[in-house]
């Protein structure tokens, strides 16, 4: 129990760390920030556009494709972001990798872990999708997975809330 | 667990308004707060009224006015005292319907007239007691108790108003209760233990600090630049300009002042006793373990007079509002002597072998001195200037961490209380081959973490950091401190201190210190006896 692990050799990335298989996340989580991308974005394109063609206002048409250039931005990455994403159970933690351009990799004790919450919003219970999210006693700690089949994230619920229990401490 | 009637603390009678007659059913002697407590409480609606009143009778007198509207004047009093009846009537339920006990696990408190609220505080679960007087509770020789836990904002106990004798009585109590102290057969109550004096801050030089404080110097370039512009524009508008700033940057250097004078802090075997306050006064005690995590920190004009600020994460204070924080402050300003000592409040021992050279290495070093691991050459692209100085070091009880050119910042968080971990990187990051690893922390000023680390040094510490984290987890000492260990060393100083702790080479000994009781567990009497640090320091040369 006192054996720290040796110095890892070298690897590619220190998001890769070794020995570690990643379990990804549904694809239909790409689906369901596409869609809302579309309405936080598309809305606002349309009626710039709208309103450019009625009021005959050229500065309307740079707001429309300033619009246009996010939406195709977001349609571009969020494949290869959702793809991002992968989790981790290991014997004492979990660990979370996420982002393309800006990556982070978190790990969370389950001995820390506070409690546990999974929320579906109504898109994702369209899209039969649900999320994961951890808490430790530290506002800091950002560990959620998005985009879990529903049976999935129950399954992960209560395996970190029993694994929690078991190896809770104080703080 | 029945505990029967809890006696009073022998030197401390309570008033007998604030006693309720015979003991619940519930085995539980409940108890009302001070009878004062609904004017200490409503004394800033009073001073609001006199307020309003005072402005009109000073803006009535010139012109010749009387003091008060003559035609109306009866309607303006009756409105007054009925207000203040209402208020007086509101405030007096209150506190009768306030009431508290305590047993040998627990505080429990019922408050509310409309909605009830009965709260239940578990000792065991105790981060922290402060005790509160504010100005006006001082006159009356009352102060307020705060017992704060981890659950979130919110989530702590307060008790006032109370007698200033019975305050710190029932504090000593609960400490007592919370260390797992077991009393003595006739039901007699902890006295206070013995405290030993380690820090103090003197006026002279926390007024210096403020002045030479980075809010003091937005201020002054503030009230130069708007000066300039309006001779420039020979006009009063950049002054009404900054204006908002000024008013903004003024209490904040006023809360500093008078939150933090008289600053003393002490170690006695109920944790670290800090006590502070002008005109509110304010004494905590953080039980040992109780502290997540501690940054020492020095800014640039700071560094002339070798100053430094120590803050602490406590997972009951978390966060105020305002972001204006003072109860999270371990030392408000002193000399590196002096922050090397509240860090030895924290982590009397770190577990090193080379404790002076190390601690030289981390406040004022930089690149691989003492064996810290820096920052690669190629981070010097996205850090041009820290980079030589942001840099790490494991200790045998925590994680040493050192950054910042300007500001010095030097943070360590013991290994247990490792709450998660992570590493980040943005492509410009990724171009240079660093990562960046953080600490989470519970809710406080302190956010550990190490900028721009080679990823493979980054790759190691997150894996090496989360083994060790585990393990300290598990060897730690319990929440009730006092049952198995006090961690005073016997003879102290700041750095010899340090310097006498044998250091493994494993990572870990093997058989870990705070697992062996070194203390008869049974006997309150026994805290007496424990040699208490003492106070030869010769500090960091």
């Amino acid at each position: 129990m006192t054996d720290l692990p040796a110095d890892p050799a070298p690897t590619t990335s220190p998001f890769d760390p070794e020995g570690v298989t990643w379990q990804r996340v549904s694809l239909r989580l790409a689906t369901a920030r596409l869609v809302l991308a579309g309405i936080w974005l598309g809305v606002p394109l349309v009626v710039a556009a709208v309103l450019a063609i009625v009021l005959e206002q050229t500065w309307l048409w740079i707001v429309a494709a300033g619009f246009l250039v996010l939406l195709l931005w977001t349609a571009f990455v969020v494949g290869r972001q959702v793809r991002a994403i992968g989790y981790a159970e290991r014997d004492d933690d979990l660990l979370i990798r996420k982002g393309v351009l800006f990556r982070t990799l978190v790990v969370v004790p389950y001995g820390r872990m506070q409690l546990v919450d999974v929320t579906a919003g109504p898109l994702a219970r369209k899209l039969d999708i649900a999320s994961v999210q951890l808490h430790t006693a530290s506002p800091g700690t950002d560990a959620t997975i998005e985009g879990l089949v529903p049976s999935e994230a129950a399954r992960l619920r209560d395996r970190l809330a029993s694994r929690g229990e078991a190896r809770l401490a104080g703080l | 667990m029945s505990t029967g009637p809890v006696s009073p603390p022998p030197d401390v009678e309570p008033d007998a308004a604030t006693l309720e007659k015979g003991v619940a059913a519930d085995g539980l002697t409940w108890r009302r707060l001070h009878p004062v407590t609904p004017l200490v409480r409503g004394w800033a609606v009073i001073a609001v009224v006199l307020f309003i009143l005072a402005q009109r009778s000073a803006e009535a007198l010139p012109s010749g006015g009387a003091v008060l509207p003559t035609d109306n004047v009866w309607l303006i009093v009756a409105g007054i005292v009925g207000v203040g009846l209402v208020g007086g009537v509101y405030a007096w339920l209150a506190w009768l319907m306030t009431r508290y006990a305590y047993d040998a696990e627990a505080v429990h408190v019922h408050s509310g007239i409309l909605f009830r609220k009965q709260r239940k505080v578990r000792l065991d679960r105790l981060q922290a007691i402060d005790v509160v007087k504010p100005l006006l509770a001082r006159f009356f020789g009352l102060a307020e108790l705060k017992l704060e836990v981890a659950g979130g904002p919110g989530s702590n106990v307060k008790l006032g108003f109370l007698r200033d004798a019975e305050a710190a009585a029932l504090r000593n109590t609960l400490l007592a209760r919370a260390a797992g102290v077991e009393e003595s057969a006739d039901g007699s109550v902890a006295v206070e233990a013995p405290e030993r004096p380690v820090l103090d801050v003197p006026p002279g030089r926390l007024i210096g600090s403020l002045l030479l404080s980075g809010a003091t110097i937005v201020l002054v370039l503030i009230v130069v630049g708007s000066s300039v512009a309006a001779v420039v524009t020979r006009s009063g508008a950049p002054f009404v300009a900054v204006f908002p700033a000024l008013l903004g940057l003024g209490p904040f250097v006023a809360s500093r002042f008078t939150g933090e004078f008289g600053f003393t802090g002490a170690i006695s075997p109920d944790g670290i006793r800090l006590r502070r306050g002008l005109l509110e006064t304010r004494s905590q005690t953080i039980p040992p373990g109780r502290v997540q995590a501690i940054r020492l920190r020095q800014g640039l004009l700071w560094r002339r007079f070798g100053w430094w600020r120590v803050d602490v994460n406590v997972a009951g204070y978390g966060v105020e509002a305002d972001g204006n924080q003072t109860n999270t402050v371990l030392l408000p300003v002193g000399t590196r002597d002096d922050a090397l000592r509240a860090l030895w409040l924290v982590l009397p021992d770190l577990g090193v072998e080379n404790p002076v050279e190390l601690l030289d290495a981390a406040l004022v070093g930089s690149g691989g001195d003492a064996g810290f691991t820096s920052s690669p050459r190629s981070a010097r692209w996205v850090d041009p200037l820290a980079w030589r100085r942001n840099g790490f070091f494991v200790m045998g009880r925590g994680l040493l961490i050192r950054r910042g050119r300007l500001v010095r910042t030097v943070e360590v968080v013991p290994h247990e209380r490792t709450q998660s971990l992570a590493l980040a990187q943005g492509p410009l990051q990724r171009k240079f081959g660093v990562a960046s690893f953080v600490m989470h922390s519970t809710a406080g000023p302190v956010a550990p973490k190490v900028p721009h680390l080679a990823g493979a040094d980054a790759a190691s510490l997150l894996r090496a950091q989360s083994a060790r984290a585990r393990y300290a987890r598990q060897h730690a000492g319990p929440e009730r401190w006092m049952q198995t260990v006090v961690a005073l060393p016997d003879d102290s100083r700041t750095d010899e201190a340090f310097a006498d702790q044998p250091f493994p080479d494993e990572p870990f000994p093997d058989e870990p210190r705070l697992d062996e009781p070194r203390l008869d567990e049974s006997l309150p009497e026994a805290f007496h006896d424990e040699p208490l640090p003492g106070t030869g320091h010769e500090g960091a040369r």
